[in-house]
């Protein structure tokens, strides 16, 4: 295949296809760098794991400029004997396609839902464009489970440096966990692998026009999985190294879509979890081993100062939201010398449950709301790089497992007070 | 007897035949002064319990009008204060509309020439009250976007913009009051152009040295000073 599959006559070429077995969606948007490894990383995936099926990449694109479709398309293993195949396998399908919507990975991944319903495939898996550190075994990792052992759901489980994936250990997993009753590690993972039936299940949803189509799809996509019942495992992929993000991505624009749909499924899904008051661990598949990881450089001082201007300039809005004495606490602790500087898990506990709360009872504009976290975020981040600057990645578990843990004794508090 | 008659009895019957066209006229005004003041307490009653369902108050508070209102001195809830305005509107409205009845021509004007300026002034109100409901908003998304870009002149910055928001708002409202249509615009325009003057100088020759010390620091950013969190 030497041409990108336009949008109108994408339905002609699947009728071509018929049906499918397996699928691997990879959203991008300026990805030329990266993408091909990743196509390729995917069909050497296909061709050993999954040899006698049917399987189709799609790539949803964003409308690159770079061409990153292009580069779909030419990227191939010529010589599978090259990564030790020697059976007879399948050939596979590729289909390189722009999607339509609101800009953003949520709408990329709706056109590979609607794709993987028209194939009628039994499993799915959705990977980043940006990856380095993909295998072929990831593939497998991420199908197998659904295919063979007739999961639904499979989030990733990765090895990352103790400072990265902030959002995911100090709001997102011990939240999601401390809800929903699942400990489910990477629950915005980005790469995921699910069956034909949720693929069909998301796409009934009316969320494409919301946070959901941005950021918040992946989110969304688990919490979803975990509340309606479907059977939720995770694999272990190793570490996950990507290209360096752009660092003038805005990380209050990242946070708000993040937080706010997480907040958001808590209305949604507020029947589910009012009865839920521990968490179960969740099936994992994958071998467990160690990677060396590139050093993380964390500029403490600016994230302070950064934390000591909202509380400076923001205790108009956090007024309204957070309880007196935390707002009180907040301000002290601007006076307090760096080497004290700390925010316990209980004091940021109820802050993200007063950020739920307010966004739940509306008490202000959401989007004011939301992006004033971001210095209490920042004030977060630097006060756990600090308590954890001398742990080793275990230690970090275990302080991230402690947090947990004060999410779920304080959530009757916010069971109380949601009405 | 004649003369008596025409200056003292005429007169007296020419007085009493308009005071009987003016009683009825008398008495109908004051029914609808009545009217207008009880329908003016139902107005308020009926708009307040409407602005409680809808929740008025809660909004006013989202938006940060009811802190503002209270510094300003007003204690009651924004849909008591609204019911109120209404309730006297009502009221003033029927009072016009009474003192119109009275078929006085000097009266009549006047009231016609109030009628005719009175949209002026619901525009012009209505005006200040978006002006501020959105220099309020606006103000504080600039404040909060500030403090997120690190930016130490943040609340300065957030005034500014409400400030400039609810300005612009009073010059289309005296404009639209038609107090001094031109001198008002242009009024604005040497303010707003003075500021943004004063800010190019400002910027152009006081932070010269600043503006120089922050491009070249932009230019050669030492490598290792930006946080290398993946945060997602």
């Amino acid at each position: 295949m030497k041409k990108a599959i336009r949008s109108d006559d994408i339905g002609s070429y699947m009728k071509s296809i018929g049906n499918a077995d397996i699928i691997v969606g990879i959203p991008s948007y300026n990805n030329a760098s990266t993408i091909g490894h990743v196509v390729r990383a995917v069909q050497a995936g296909f061709a050993k794991y999954f040899p006698e099926k049917k399987a189709v990449l799609v790539n949803s694109d964003g409308g690159s400029t770079d061409g990153t479709m292009d580069i779909v398309h030419d990227a191939t293993i010529e010589n599978l004997q090259s990564i030790l195949l020697s059976h007879k396998v399948n050939p596979f399908i590729k289909i390189a396609t722009p999607y339509h919507g609101i800009p953003g990975k949520g709408s990329a991944f709706r056109r590979i839902f609607e794709i993987a319903d028209s194939l009628g495939v039994k499993a799915c898996a959705v990977v980043d464009s940006d990856l380095r550190s993909i295998t072929p075994e990831w593939i497998e990792l991420l199908i197998k489970p659904v295919l063979e052992s007739k999961f639904d759901y499979v989030a990733p489980l990765y090895q990352r440096h103790k400072y990265d994936g902030t959002i995911t250990n100090s709001i997102v997993y011990p939240l999601t966990r401390a809800l929903y009753g699942k400990r489910v590690r990477q629950p915005i993972g980005g790469d995921f692998g699910f069956s034909g039936r949720l693929a069909k299940f998301y796409l009934s949803q009316d969320v494409w026009e919301t946070d959901v189509a941005r950021y918040g799809i992946d989110i969304w996509m688990t919490t979803t999985a975990i509340a309606n019942d479907f059977k939720v495992c995770q694999s272990y992929l190793g570490a996950k190294i990507h290209d360096p993000k752009d660092p003038g991505a805005d990380l209050s624009a990242m946070l708000y879509q993040v937080a706010g749909s997480t907040f958001d499924l808590m209305g949604t899904y507020a029947s589910v979890w009012r009865g839920i008051s521990d968490s179960q661990s969740v099936p994992t598949f994958g071998f467990h081993y160690d990677v060396g990881l590139e050093p993380v450089t964390v500029n403490l001082e600016r994230m302070i100062d950064r934390f000591c201007l909202g509380v400076q300039e923001l205790g108009f809005v956090w007024k309204d939201v957070l309880p007196r004495s935390l707002f009180e606490f907040f301000a002290d602790l601007t006076d307090v010398s760096q080497k004290d500087f700390a925010i316990p898990d209980e004091a940021w506990v109820d802050t993200i449950y007063s950020f739920a709360l307010a966004t739940h009872k509306k008490t202000l504009n959401r989007e004011h709301l939301l992006r004033s976290l971001t210095p209490l975020y920042i004030g977060r981040v630097a006060s756990f790089v600090m308590e954890t600057r001398d742990s080793s990645s275990n230690e970090v578990e275990e302080k991230i497992e402690t947090l947990c843990e004060v999410f779920e004794n304080k959530k009757k508090t916010l069971l109380n007070d949601w009405g | 007897m004649n003369i008596i008659e025409r200056i003292m009895v005429e007169p007296l019957e020419r007085f009493y035949e308009k005071l009987l066209i003016f009683l009825p006229n008398l008495l109908t005004s004051l029914i609808l002064l009545v009217f207008g003041f009880l329908l003016g307490v139902f107005v308020k009653w009926a708009f307040n319990r409407i602005f409680k369902a809808v929740n008025l108050d809660g909004l006013s508070q989202k938006l940060g009008m009811r802190d503002a209102l209270s510094r300003s001195g007003f204690k009651e809830p924004l849909s008591l204060i609204i019911s109120r305005i209404l309730k006297w509107l009502t009221i003033i409205t029927f009072i016009i509309v009474a003192m119109q009845n009275l078929s006085i021509p000097t009266v009549e004007h006047l009231v016609e020439r109030m009628f005719l300026y009175l949209p002026n002034i619901f525009i012009a109100a209505l005006i200040l009250i978006l002006g501020y409901i959105l220099g309020n908003f606006f103000g504080r998304a600039a404040i909060i976007a500030s403090v997120n870009a690190g930016m130490a002149s943040a609340g300065l910055i957030g005034k500014a913009i409400k400030f400039t928001v609810f300005l612009l708002s009073c010059t289309m409202a005296l404009e639209q009051l038609g107090i001094g249509k031109d001198t008002i615009v242009i009024a604005f325009a040497i303010v707003f152009g003075g500021i943004v003057f004063a800010f190019s100088i400002a910027f152009g020759l006081g932070g010269k040295d600043i503006a120089g010390d922050f491009l070249r620091k932009k230019m050669r950013e030492p490598k290792g000073e930006n946080d290398e969190i993946d945060h997602l």
